[in-house]
């Protein structure tokens, strides 16, 4: 049963990479939130300029889901840039199919994510994880994770369209 | 005038220049890698504000080999006044805002905005707020749908500035913190491997 692969997600991959994308929002409680379609995925990872890029953790036909599907678990990150250390690999998802948890895949995923960051010149690899998500949190912590909202007082914003519109009218 | 479209796969700086005396404006698209000695200056000074001095690493070196290039890690825009309104030790350039590229599973492409600064002696003068709006402007021309940030919960005057203007604060409403694997942490993952 532990037997999988993992590999970079291909164009073919966006419908089951949307999927797993609505599956985690789900699990998030925020499952309507996510407007984003399979055209989105295609152009803006595959095109010229990949706004992100993927990882698919796949198993053989025969340890498909019980809904029949082979791609389980994905993570999507792309790079970002801290003025005070440069380049870092930033984890915007990352999930396993419940039926799959507890096989590794995830630490497997994580790994392969951090082999990465080191490979790229990443000093970091940062990420965001809501404070109700305990079993989350715990898994980051055990290896290694520090929490810089709690440690240093950090706290996400967002300016969304309307806003952002009404500030390019103010100009 | 007004900003150029400022294509993705271009690594450029644009330079924005705010006139003093008039609330009019100026933009043209100069990618200078010199710029980046200011931009560290004033990455220095955010940083001893922000209280952590000793966290920054990188010179303007790595600021031009990863700003400038087929393949950008991040714009800026920098905001320069004319030479007669130059600061007591003798800049031209007093504010910046770095930012890039983002992308959220549920919603698409957003924009996230690293620094914003404007040097003490320059603000109240709309610096601040036009550096923002021009970063809207290019996230609006690269259809993003969404810009973020992060405050320290210290920050009364930025948390000030950035509620004003529409921000919502994501940790206090839905909870979000920010977690990071850092330096050994990163390598001890790496070396996990079987």
């Amino acid at each position: 049963m532990a037997n999988f692969i993992l590999r970079k997600a291909e164009p073919k991959d966006v419908s089951d990479i949307l999927r797993l994308i609505k599956e985690l929002a789900k699990f998030e409680e925020m499952e309507d939130q996510v407007i984003l379609t399979e055209k989105d995925l295609l152009e803006d990872g595959f095109g010229d300029h990949p706004f992100y890029h993927c990882i698919v953790a796949e198993v053989p036909k025969q340890h498909q889901s019980v809904d029949g599907h082979v791609i389980i678990g994905f993570a999507m990150y792309y790079f970002t840039y801290d003025p005070w250390i440069g380049k870092l690999l930033y984890l915007e998802d990352f999930y396993v199919m419940k039926e799959f948890r507890g096989f590794g895949i995830g630490s497997e995923i994580l790994k392969k994510l951090s082999q990465t960051a080191v490979r790229t010149r990443c000093s970091s690899m940062h990420f965001i994880v809501a404070e109700w998500n305990k079993p989350s949190i715990e898994f980051y912590k055990r290896r290694g994770a520090s929490d810089l909202s709690l440690e240093e007082g950090w706290r996400l914003f967002k300016i969304d369209k309307q806003n952002l519109l009404k500030m390019t009218n103010e100009e | 005038m007004t900003p150029r479209h400022m294509p993705i796969e271009a690594a450029q700086s644009l330079r924005y220049m705010t006139l003093l005396n008039t609330s009019r404006s100026l933009v043209g698209l100069t990618p200078k890698p010199e710029d980046c000695k200011d931009i560290a200056r004033m990455i220095m000074e955010l940083a001893v504000y922000e209280k952590m001095p000793d966290q920054v690493k990188i010179s303007h070196k790595e600021l031009e080999r990863d700003g400038f290039g087929p393949n950008p890690f991040y714009q800026c825009l920098v905001a320069e006044v004319p030479e007669d309104h130059k600061s007591k030790d003798g800049h031209t350039k007093v504010g910046y805002a770095l930012f890039f590229y983002t992308y959220s599973t549920w919603k698409g492409r957003t924009v996230y905005m690293e620094d914003l600064y404007v040097m003490p002696e320059y603000r109240g003068k709309g610096i601040g707020k036009a550096l923002m709006a021009t970063v809207a402007k290019v996230a609006k021309e690269q259809h993003c749908v969404r810009l973020q940030f992060s405050v320290l919960d210290w920050n009364k005057p930025s948390l000030d500035f950035y509620l004003a203007k529409g921000a919502e604060d994501l940790t206090a409403k839905e909870g979000w913190h920010f977690l990071r694997f850092h330096g050994i942490a990163l390598d001890n993952l790496a070396l996990e491997a079987p």
